[in-house]
Formats: structure tokens, sequence, C-alpha cells
């Protein structure tokens, strides 16, 4: 009996290896169709169709699962062939939209195959190294001076604590100590606390210590109150969108001005309308991220749009704007025009503040915005933050269409030639009207 | 009440006054980075002339930037629209429009940055369709612009494009592509037309 089941076993094992076997062969084999497939897929279908969700074709996935390979196969090489040909269902799959498909008679059928095992198989998950590594790095540097000014205090409290327990002890200890030696006390009188307080302010030298803390402490406040009054650095409020400056200009390295394309040409960096973010967006919803579904503060664009991402309309009635909460804000009084900065003033500012040629010119003012998630004023604003770049920067004039013209006019005014106001700049409208 | 005031204590309103003092600087000390701070004059922030992202109660909605008028154009802002968003306006603006934006290297080289900061993402500087987003699978399905053998997915091959062609796309989109109408002005749009033209050649 005991051999018996010792054999049985054995077969058993020995099955269970080769199925085991049989199973990792077969997906690896799948899994190299399935690597080529997504390859062949990203070059040639990703423009117009995605796995999961209908774009401008219709989702592969539940479309080629669906479909019979054969089907498929010809309808990919030469589509119009076939609704020409006659056949229904050809022509029923050629009413999906008005763009046409592209045909891809260059394509094989193994080839094919593999895209369809691609499709079916879906997108392979990835493992969570990649995320964990894109957390990392967020939080750390800001925040930096509070905790310290809130160490500081603690650490203050803390000294004044150990002082007076440290204080007590000693009187303890000293009166056991003189109770050991026979000397008979007398029982402290307990103090109140108003009455000892009222003691205290009785004694000259420690009114005036008060008084003397308390006009070091009001002055000092004041001061720094007044130097700040109006000054909003470090100001981060929180916006309608968690939109990351780190995630669209750090991770993704999408140039300011693809956004900002103001800041290039006039007074205003300008906030994107949300017709910029549909380009990226129409597209990528980070599903991956929240288990297929599409990212809520990436919805929150589509509702600004009264767009549904199922049928790919938009629909005007349901349109309510983003209210951005304005970080940077000057005065009315104050004239600043970006694209002066940004163009004319370039390579002038970048040698003064010292960037490196991969960094924008916008880094010179409003700091390290690839590495903040949450937008916030780095630069004072302040008057004397424009005087001082003002008063120190160099201007780099050779080679700079603005100073050509500035140069080419004193000229004539040296020649004695005939200038008009036009010719420095007095038709710009700004120069009267606000 | 004044009277009573005064006969208090002497000692206790001083105490009182320090510990309010007290309080104040440990809260000034921790900043709130949701609030600008202590400001004078915010009225000088908040214009009576209405900046664009003011809340503006003159109109239904609220805002004071409104959408312009149909029909209007900001001064000097020359566009056609006589080719629609349309398979037919698409080939005819291929056959008809022509880039007439000179062929200088000051042009050429506009063309570019904006190529580069525009379009760079995605069809990669060098036109191969592989920008950052398509290296990092944000996007996939990006044609290259000099493939001897990519086609359109509006026909013929990529390399082979019309500068029309080029304008349309940039304009109004196709695919997965948005239109950059707002990002780009007409004539910056035909700069892009140029260096796009060069990097077709590419091979």
């Amino acid at each position: 009996m005991r051999d018996i089941s010792l054999i049985v076993r054995r077969v058993w094992k020995s099955a269970f290896m080769f199925a085991a076997l049989s199973v990792l062969t077969v997906s690896a084999t799948q899994a190299q169709d399935v690597v080529e497939g997504r390859k062949l897929f990203k070059d040639n279908c990703a423009s117009c169709h995605q796995l999961t969700s209908n774009s401008t074709g219709p989702a592969l996935t539940p479309k080629l699962t669906e479909l019979d390979e054969a089907f498929a196969i010809k309808w990919i090489k030469n589509w119009k062939a076939l609704v020409d040909a006659g056949d229904k269902e050809a022509i029923e799959a050629s009413k999906f939209s008005p763009a046409e498909m592209t045909a891809f008679p260059r394509l094989t059928d193994e080839q094919i195959k593999n895209i369809i095992a691609y499709a079916k198989a879906g997108e392979p998950k990835k493992t969570d190294a990649a995320g964990a590594a894109g957390g990392a790095s967020t939080g750390a540097s800001d925040g930096v001076s509070d905790f310290s000014i809130a160490g500081v205090i603690a650490i203050v409290i803390l000294s004044i604590v150990v002082l007076v327990v440290l204080g007590r002890a000693i009187k303890m200890l000293e009166r056991l100590i003189l109770q050991k030696q026979g000397v008979v006390l007398p029982e402290e009188e307990s103090v109140s606390f108003a009455e000892g307080t009222r003691k205290m302010f009785k004694n000259k030298k420690f009114v005036f210590f008060f008084i003397l803390c308390l006009i070091i402490a009001l002055g000092s406040y004041g001061w720094m109150g007044m130097w700040n009054t109006g000054v909003h650095t470090g100001y981060q409020p929180s916006q309608p969108i968690k939109f990351s400056h780190e995630l669209h200009a750090g991770t993704n390295q999408i140039d300011c001005q693809y956004c900002h394309a103001g800041a290039f040409k006039s007074k205003n960096a300008t906030i994107p309308s949300a017709n910029v973010c549909m380009n990226c967006h129409k597209s990528v919803q980070a599903t991956e991220k929240y288990d297929g579904e599409i990212s809520p503060e990436i919805q929150k664009i589509y509702n600004a749009l009264g767009y549904d991402p199922a049928t790919m309309t938009y629909d005007k009635t349901k349109e309510k704007p983003i209210e951005w909460v304005r970080v940077h804000n000057l005065p009315d009084f104050a004239y600043f025009n970006h694209s002066q900065h940004t163009v004319v003033g370039e390579e002038a500012i970048r040698k003064e503040k010292g960037l490196k040629p991969n960094e924008p010119v916008c880094f010179a003012c409003h700091g390290p915005v690839n590495t903040m998630e949450e937008i916030y004023q780095f630069s004072p604003l302040t008057m004397k933050w424009c005087i001082n770049c003002h008063k120190d920067t160099k201007l780099e004039v050779k080679g700079n269409a603005f100073y050509d013209k500035i140069i080419e006019t004193h000229e004539k005014i040296k020649k004695g030639e005939k200038i008009t106001p036009a010719a420095l700049g007095g038709l710009e409208c700004g120069k009267c009207h606000y | 009440m004044k009277g009573s005031m005064l006969a208090m204590n002497k000692n206790k309103v001083v105490l009182a006054s320090f510990c309010i003092l007290a309080s104040a600087v440990v809260f000034s000390a921790c900043r709130d980075k949701e609030s600008t701070g202590l400001e004078y004059a915010r009225n000088m922030y908040d214009p009576l002339a209405y900046n664009p992202d003011q809340p503006n109660k003159n109109f239904a909605n609220g805002q004071t930037a409104q959408t312009p008028p149909a029909h209007t154009a900001p001064v000097g802002f020359v566009e056609d629209d006589i080719y629609p968003n349309t398979k037919e306006g698409y080939e005819a603006a291929g056959v008809n429009l022509v880039n007439t934006m000179p062929l200088t290297e000051e042009n050429l080289l506009k063309g570019q940055h904006l190529y580069v900061v525009m379009c760079g993402p995605c069809h990669g500087e060098k036109g191969d369709g592989q920008g950052h987003l398509v290296k990092i699978e944000k996007f996939s399905g990006v044609p290259s612009f000099h493939d001897p053998e990519k086609a359109s997915s509006r026909g013929g091959l990529m390399k082979d494009l019309t500068a029309g062609k080029i304008y349309h796309t940039i304009k109004y989109g196709v695919n997965m592509m948005g239109s950059y109408a707002s990002q780009l002005s007409p004539d910056e749009r035909w700069k892009v037309v140029l260096y796009v033209q060069e990097l077709q050649k590419a091979k």
C-alpha cells in the first residue's frame, strides 16, 4: 500500500512539474508576443487607439477580443478592400467615426497576431518601485524656518522647566540634610500665587527687567511686522486642482512657455486656459494610479469644460471655469512686464542670477518651480528687491535688437537728425493709458 | 466702569498684558502659508480697474475675463478661416495654403525654439516621434517626420506633408494632438512649419 501511495505521489509530482513547466514556457512565448505586440501597438496604433477606452478609434481590448482573428487581420491590412467587397461586418465597423483608419499593408500576419495578443492581455502591471521612488522626493526643504522657530521656543520652555525642577529638588535635599543634622526648620509658609506675583512686582529690579523684556519683545515684533507687511514670500494657497509643477515641469520636462505662452510675448505670464490642459489630458488620465478610474484631479478639468470622457464631447452649457488662486500679485501702481525680462533681459538676468543653461530664465525670480509640488511665492517681489537687481545687473547689450534700436536713436540725436517721440516708444499704448 | 478698571490691581493689568503679548509672539511665529500675512492697503492689490483674474459683479458670470464677442480679433491679428476643420478643409489647405514666411535663419531659429517647446515633448527635438513624454510612456504612437515609410493617418507619407497640411494640423489638431491655435499665433505657426519642413528632410 505504501509503495502505491509513493508511486502515485511521484507521478503526481512529475505531472505537476510538467504542467508548471509547460505553463511557464507557454506564458514565456506569449510574453514574447505581447512585448513585440506592445511595441508595434505603440508605433502604429496608439496615435488613434487606446486599450480600454475609445479615442479616435474604438478601445482595442474589447474590440479585438470580440472580433474573429482572421477578420481583424484582413481589416488592419486593408479595411477599405473589405468595405468595397461588401463585407457587412466591415461596413458596420467603418461607421465608428468619420475619421478613416490608416491601412497597414506592411504589417505581417504574425505581427498583427502579436498586436492582438497584446491587446487581449492588456497593459502589464507595473511594480510599485517606480511609484515609491517618485513619491520619496516630496516634502523636506520647505517649512525649515517654522520648524526651527518652534524648536527654539521648545528648548527655552524645556530649560525653564528643568531649572525649576532642579531648584525644587536642591531645596528639598538641603532641607533633608538639615533635618538629619537635627536642625529644626520652621515650616515654610505657603505663599499663594497671587501673593507671590504681587511681591515680585514690588521688587524694583524685577519690574525694570520685566519692562525691558517687554520693550525688546514688542519692539522686535513690531519691527519684523513692519518689514514683512505686504511681503508675500512663501505664500502657498491651496488651489482648486492639485496641479503639481514638480510633475509637469520636473518629471515630464514640459517647458514653462508651453502653458505660460504669454510670458515671452506680453506683460502677463498668463494662466493657461483649460484647452491647453486638454492637449495632453484628452488621453493622459492617470488611470493606472486610480484602479482604472480617471484621476479625480484630471476629472476636475473635464468638469470645468463640460467634457464627457466616455463620448469625448464637450457640453458648453456645463462649462464652469476653474477659479485658480493668484499667488504672485503686484500692487496696481507697480508696472511689471514679463516679456521685457524674459526676452530682452534674458542673458543679463541669467548671468546675474547664475542660472545653468538648462534652467529656464523664469527660475531667476520664481525659484526652482520644477521641484514645487504646490506653487509658492519664492521671491519677495518688494520694491527693494527690484531696485537691488536693477542696480547690480550688467546689461548684455551685444546682439540685442532692443539696445541696437536705442543706440541707433542716440546716434541720430548726436548727428542732429530729426527724432520723434515715436522713435522712443512714444506710440506704446501703455505710455499714456493704464 | 472705567473707575473700577483703574482701581484694579496694577500688577494684574501688567500680567495680563504680558500674557497677551507672549501669546501674540507665539502665534505670529508660525506663519500660515495660506495667508498673505499682514497687509497694508489691500485695495492696492485689488484695483478698481479690475485685473483679468478678479471677480467682477458687472458681468452675469462674475468674471472679468470675458470671451471676446464672435467675429472679433485683436489689432494686427490676421486669421483666415476659409479652411475648416474637416477632411475637405485639410486637403484644400494642403493644396492652396502656401508658407509666405521667408526662410531666413532668424525665422528658422524662432521656429526651432517654438517647435522644441510646443511640439518637442511628443514629436522629439529631432522630429523622430521620440519626445520625452513618449520615452517615459505618457504618450505613444507619435509619428516620425522623416521616416521614409511612416504614413500619415490622413493619407500620404509624413515626410511628404505639405506646408498647408502641417499648418492646418497645428491650428486644429488631429487624433490625439490638440489644437495649438491658442498657444501659437498664425505667424508663429508658419515659423514652426518652416522648421518641421526642415525636419522632414532629415535622414
